[in-house]
């Protein structure tokens, strides 16, 4: 049954995590007064890239074959362990709340290694500056999931997603983890997904030299891992209310909020990213201090 | 003698002491069998030989240290360990860099070890025995400024040889200046006998005074985090890039023992055993893992005789075998689920979630803290090791030797494909482990762990009872291995096989991308290097040489940060003491009349004043 | 025994006054075998056959054997006769008596409940192993140097002797094989530093400081 349970939770936001990419699109668009692409454009693309051949550098080894494969494996392991709709059902099979993130965590590292492998420049730059964001979104991920924990007394993320209210500890908290979502999710301020301008990218740096079903997998553990975060979010962080409905209206709310954000920041240099991140440390801190109070 | 030696058995068998020696057991043969391969061809027979006499010696002391029940032969077996360590520092002695790292390695042994002389000698003056159980005794009965002035001793003292911050400045010297199988024993194995050291003295025989012990330990630790791992990050030299994550891993280490000892005191008794249990579960796996990496290294050392990352790249074709073990242990020290790394850290940070649910207000920020601290050390790793993995092993050949390079003998191979395994295991079958440690931990906490169980069946880990929190690597493991199996093997039924081009890498139309194009290490770590500037205050040196006005005929970039505890604390104090020195030269006049007289009159005075000590 | 133990003392004395390095050879030789006396009688006190050995053995090594070796060095490198003093004889022998006032304060602070024999001995032992380190210090000549060594090695030998009867046979045995195999090296390195300075002169060996 557990498994059952599981399988169709996977299976379920699996197959609309791109939406939900499509969607975010969508609102920026329609905030710009365009008519945009359709929704489901982020699913054409994929379509497109499993049906292509694929290009792989010379200089490639071992190692950039099988990351494509350990990235789409931590990412929906990793979607495999977040509550779903299912709160206080209790369908954990393997880790805490931590191991999703430690897990998240694999699937970069092995990115970032086949972005260095090519032996391209714009990849290792990539990798350079992924490893670099990663590394300091950490300790405000690991505090603010701290804090929402320590409020349930767990770091089980079905208890903490049964715990029924939202204190203001975790609100502060939740505004931390947005802002790690938004850092982790390559999006406007840190990073930006539409371009391919050198001085800018970060993340898509560090994939260019994929291409075909490769480049596929990455993008769809991308939008997978984009829907992992939002479901803490909306489940874990402010787990109010039951039900699928709720959870659709939560995502969407998400979503919209980070369309209007991206809309309405430009994009920072790297440097200023740090200051971002900073603020993300301080907030997820203060959160820290004010659960300790018992709030 | 009856105050230095008892007549019963000096040797005591606890669970901690065989904790250790299974420690040392388990880094040692691996580094015996692939030091085989290692010393051939690169030192004469004669050298091979003292190299083995030294490996013994090495091994032994250490098993000695972590074995006697007698302060006093505890001593005699530390300094044993340090001098036998230094003849391995200095044993490439046509290097001058070894004769300066054996130099500073046991300048700084010897002070920490006078520390620990001068803490023993105050508990003797208490107890009138060397001997532990008659020490302990003693310290029951001791005002607290004595134990708290002892701690201090101790936490010095060990902590010199630990390597904690800001006493490490002697680990990225010695550590990789010694052949590779014994950098592998010294970061592996040896620093750990300064953690056995404080368990041993400070929590088992003194007993925890305060509760600023311990969060003195986790302030100390966490500073040596952050440092050990930000100053790796600028480290292009691959062994001494190991060698500062050794300062890392033992302020890991040391967050587990301190936030043991905070929640003794807190009179948690639970909490302090897990604490204490990941402390130690951290200790064994850094062990092995960092055994591997240098034993990696090490390989690739002999492949191509560099340790410059700079001058490698693309040895994951020549050295196939070296590179998959290297992965594994990178993987595993950047906390990667679910090999070992990731089971101890995760345990770490779920004994500050302790502190974090039970403690007072204070506590509860401070583990926070804390817990921040061990994952941005966490992502700073993972970037490290990126950087380490990729720029020696990935992409193209940056230099002839790295084109030329071979793989290792079997010998080495064994050893390291040994080490990756018990990696692996040590990740997969946490469970049982815990289960083995909790009955070590709380031998070394005195807590009754009978009843204390942190594991569901054999697979399952659940610090807070049943159900409630927890992991379980082996399952986590199988399903990453499934997940990614079964993704391949939908594609290849519902797709067919994939169809591959190779080509040249994209190079916006340049042709002739070589080597010289790639990024570099140094790059790698520059957004870091200007994040935090503010410790490592970077500089850098440019030269142009112009042919004409329009064009340069050579541009030289080098960057260098500044080594910020060498040039604070270490140069003035250097400093200070020669200029003492140069006054106190006064008195060696060359004279031995003098000399005599300064014995004369020494013994003079001692006989005059002979009351009065 | 008081007398024997005196006569110890005495040659102390006479070695602090004595110029040349032949007077200060002679006044060993007699110390020694005052020593030997001293030892002798121990042994027919006790009756115990391992002081008589030892006893023996003192009379072999240090009556006979070593200031025969030193002498022959002495010829050897031909040394002028001087013995080359820091401090005129007249202030050393008051300062020797200064340190038998100072060994007599020790004596009576470290056991204050001893027989006055028995105290007798340690105060002349004590004070005869400071003579030694004076002797040594007072003096420029490299072959005094060994001689105020083996003066001090006297005075430890009669403090084990008066206090504790001897000190347990091996050792006894392996002091006195040390004692000779160091006057040997002793005796070679000063034959060294003569042919490498021309004299004997410790004083000079002052340019070898850093």
């Amino acid at each position: 049954m557990k498994i059952l349970i599981i399988i169709i939770q996977v299976a379920v936001l699996t197959a609309i995590a791109p939406l939900i990419s499509g969607i975010i699109r969508k609102i920026k668009n329609n905030i710009r007064m365009r008519r945009g692409t359709s929704v489901f454009q982020p699913y054409y693309n994929l379509a497109k890239l499993f049906a292509k051949n694929e290009v792989v550098s010379e200089n490639a080894s071992w190692i950039f074959r099988v990351t494509p494969f350990v990235v789409i494996a931590s990412a929906i392991f990793a979607l495999s362990l977040v509550p779903l709709v299912n709160a206080g059902n209790n369908v954990n099979y393997a880790g805490d709340i931590l191991l999703i993130m430690f897990t998240l965590m694999l699937g970069r590292f092995f990115l970032a290694l086949s972005g260095l492998d090519t032996g391209s420049a714009f990849g290792g730059m990539g990798s350079s500056r992924e490893m670099f964001i990663s590394s300091l979104v950490e300790p405000a991920m690991m505090i603010s999931i701290f804090v929402v924990a320590a409020n349930a007394s767990s770091t089980n993320q079905y208890l903490i997603a049964a715990r029924g209210h939202v204190s203001f500890s975790a609100i502060v908290a939740g505004i931390a983890l947005l802002m790690v979502t938004i850092a982790e999710t390559s999006r406007i301020p840190v990073d930006n997904q539409e371009t391919h301008l050198e001085l800018t990218m970060i993340h898509e740096a560090m994939v260019l030299e994929y291409s075909g079903r490769s480049l596929a997998l990455i993008e769809l553990a991308s939008h997978i891992k984009q829907i992992v975060f939002f479901t803490i979010l909306a489940n874990v962080i402010f787990p109010i209310g039951a039900g699928l409905a709720v959870y659709v209206v939560k995502i969407l709310m998400i979503s919209a909020m980070i369309g209007v954000i991206e809309i309405s920041i430009a994009k920072m240099r790297l440097f200023r990213a740090v200051d971002f991140l900073t603020f993300s440390l301080v907030l997820s801190m203060a959160a820290l201090v004010i659960s300790a109070a018992g709030l | 003698m009856g105050y230095f030696i008892n007549n019963t058995a000096f040797l005591s068998f606890d669970p901690l002491s065989v904790f250790f020696l299974a420690v040392i057991g388990l880094v040692s043969f691996p580094s015996a069998i692939y030091s085989i391969g290692y010393l051939k061809d690169h030192y004469s027979p004669q050298k091979i030989a003292l190299g083995w006499a030294l490996f013994i010696a090495f091994v032994l002391s250490m098993a000695l240290v972590v074995t006697v029940k007698n302060a006093f032969l505890f001593l005699i077996a530390w300094e044993l360990m340090s001098l036998v360590s230094y003849f391995l520092v200095v044993f490439d002695t046509e290097h001058e860099k070894s004769i300066k790292a054996g130099a500073i390695y046991i300048v700084m042994t010897h002070i920490g070890t006078a520390f620990i002389i001068a803490a023993i000698l105050i508990m003797f003056k208490y107890a009138h025995s060397f001997d532990f159980p008659a020490l302990k005794e003693a310290c029951l009965a001791m005002p607290p400024g004595i134990k708290n002035l002892i701690f201090i001793l101790f936490l010095i003292g060990f902590g010199t040889k630990a390597g904690i911050v800001p006493l490490h400045i002697w680990l990225p010297y010695a550590h990789p200046q010694a052949p590779s199988h014994i950098s592998s024993l010294m970061s592996g194995v040896m620093i750990k006998t300064a953690i056995y050291g404080i368990i041993r003295f400070v929590i088992m025989i003194l007993g925890v005074g305060s509760l600023w012990w311990g969060s003195a330990i986790l302030v100390i630790a966490s500073i040596s985090c952050l440092v050990g791992v930000i100053y790796a990050l600028m480290e292009h030299d691959i062994k001494r890039l190991l060698a500062y994550h050794s300062v890392e891993n033992i302020g890991i280490i040391l967050l587990g023992v301190g936030a043991s000892m905070v929640f003794m005191k807190l009179n948690m008794p639970i909490p302090a055993v897990f604490a204490m249990i990941a402390g130690l579960y951290h200790l064994i796996n850094h062990a092995l893992f960092k055994g591997l990496l240098f034993l990696g290294a090490g390989s690739v050392y002999k492949a191509t005789g560099k340790r410059n990352m700079e001058k490698m790249g693309g040895l994951i074709k020549a050295m196939p075998w070296t590179a998959a073990t290297f992965l594994v242990g990178a993987m595993a020290i950047s906390a990667l689920p679910p090999l070992n790394g990731f089971v101890s850290e995760w345990l770490t940070l779920q004994a500050f979630f302790m502190g974090l649910a039970g403690g007072t207000i204070g506590v509860k920020i401070f583990m926070g803290a804390l817990a921040g601290v061990l994952a941005l050390t966490g992502g700073l790793a993972a970037a490290c090791f990126v950087k380490a993995f990729g720029i020696t092993f990935l992409a193209m050949p940056r230099s002839k030797n790295a084109a030329e390079a071979k793989e290792s003998p079997f010998s080495m191979k064994f050893a390291m494909v040994f080490l990756a395994a018990l990696t692996i295991i040590f990740g997969l079958a946490a469970a049982p482990i815990i289960k083995i440690l909790t009955g070590v931990s709380g031998s070394a906490l005195a807590i009754d762990t009978a009843n204390i169980n942190f594991t569901l069946n054999n697979f399952i880990i659940t610090p807070q009872g049943a159900g409630n929190i927890y992991l379980s690597p082996l399952i986590a493991g199988m399903a990453l291995i499934f997940i990614g199996a079964a993704t391949a093997a939908t594609l290849y039924f519902a797709l067919g096989k994939s169809k591959v081009v190779i080509n040249k890498t994209w190079d916006c139309g340049y042709y002739k991308l070589n080597s010289r194009n790639e990024y570099t290490a140094t790059a790698f770590s520059k957004p870091f290097r200007i994040a935090f500037d503010f410790f490592l205050l970077p500089y850098r040196k440019t030269e142009k040489i112009w042919d004409s006005f329009y064009h340069t005929k050579s541009f030289t970039y080098e960057v260098y940060t500044t080594p910020v505890f060498k040039q604070y604390i270490y140069e003035p104090a250097l400093r200070a003491i020669l200029k003492i020195a140069n006054k106190m030269k006064k008195i060696q006049s060359g004279s031995m009349h003098l000399y005599i007289f300064y014995i004369f009159i020494t013994i003079l005075t001692l006989i005059i004043f002979m009351d009065r000590f | 025994m008081q007398l024997l133990l005196t006569g110890v003392l005495f040659m102390a004395f006479v070695m602090v006054i004595s110029k040349r390095v032949s007077a200060l050879i002679h006044g060993f030789r007699a110390q020694s075998f005052f020593l030997f006396l001293t030892a002798l009688y121990i042994a027919m006190l006790n009756n115990n056959a391992e002081i008589y050995i030892v006893a023996g053995l003192l009379f072999a090594i240090k009556v006979v054997a070593i200031p025969y070796i030193l002498s022959r060095i002495v010829r050897r490198i031909k040394v002028e006769e001087g013995a080359g003093l820091f401090i005129n004889p007249t202030l050393s022998v008051f300062i020797a008596v200064l340190l038998t006032y100072l060994s007599y304060l020790f004596t009576g602070r470290v056991m204050p409940d001893a027989g006055r024999s028995q105290s007798a001995a340690v105060i002349i032992s004590l004070s005869v192993t400071l003579i030694g380190l004076f002797l040594m210090m007072s003096r420029m000549k490299a072959v005094s140097q060994i001689i105020g060594l083996l003066v001090m090695e006297n005075g430890l030998f009669l403090i084990a002797m008066a206090s504790a009867g001897g000190m347990p046979f091996f050792v006894e045995i392996a002091v006195f094989f040390d004692i000779f195999v160091c006057v040997v090296i002793l005796g070679m390195f000063v034959y060294r530093i003569n042919k490498l300075f021309t004299h004997i002169n410790v004083s000079k060996l002052q340019e070898l400081k850093g």
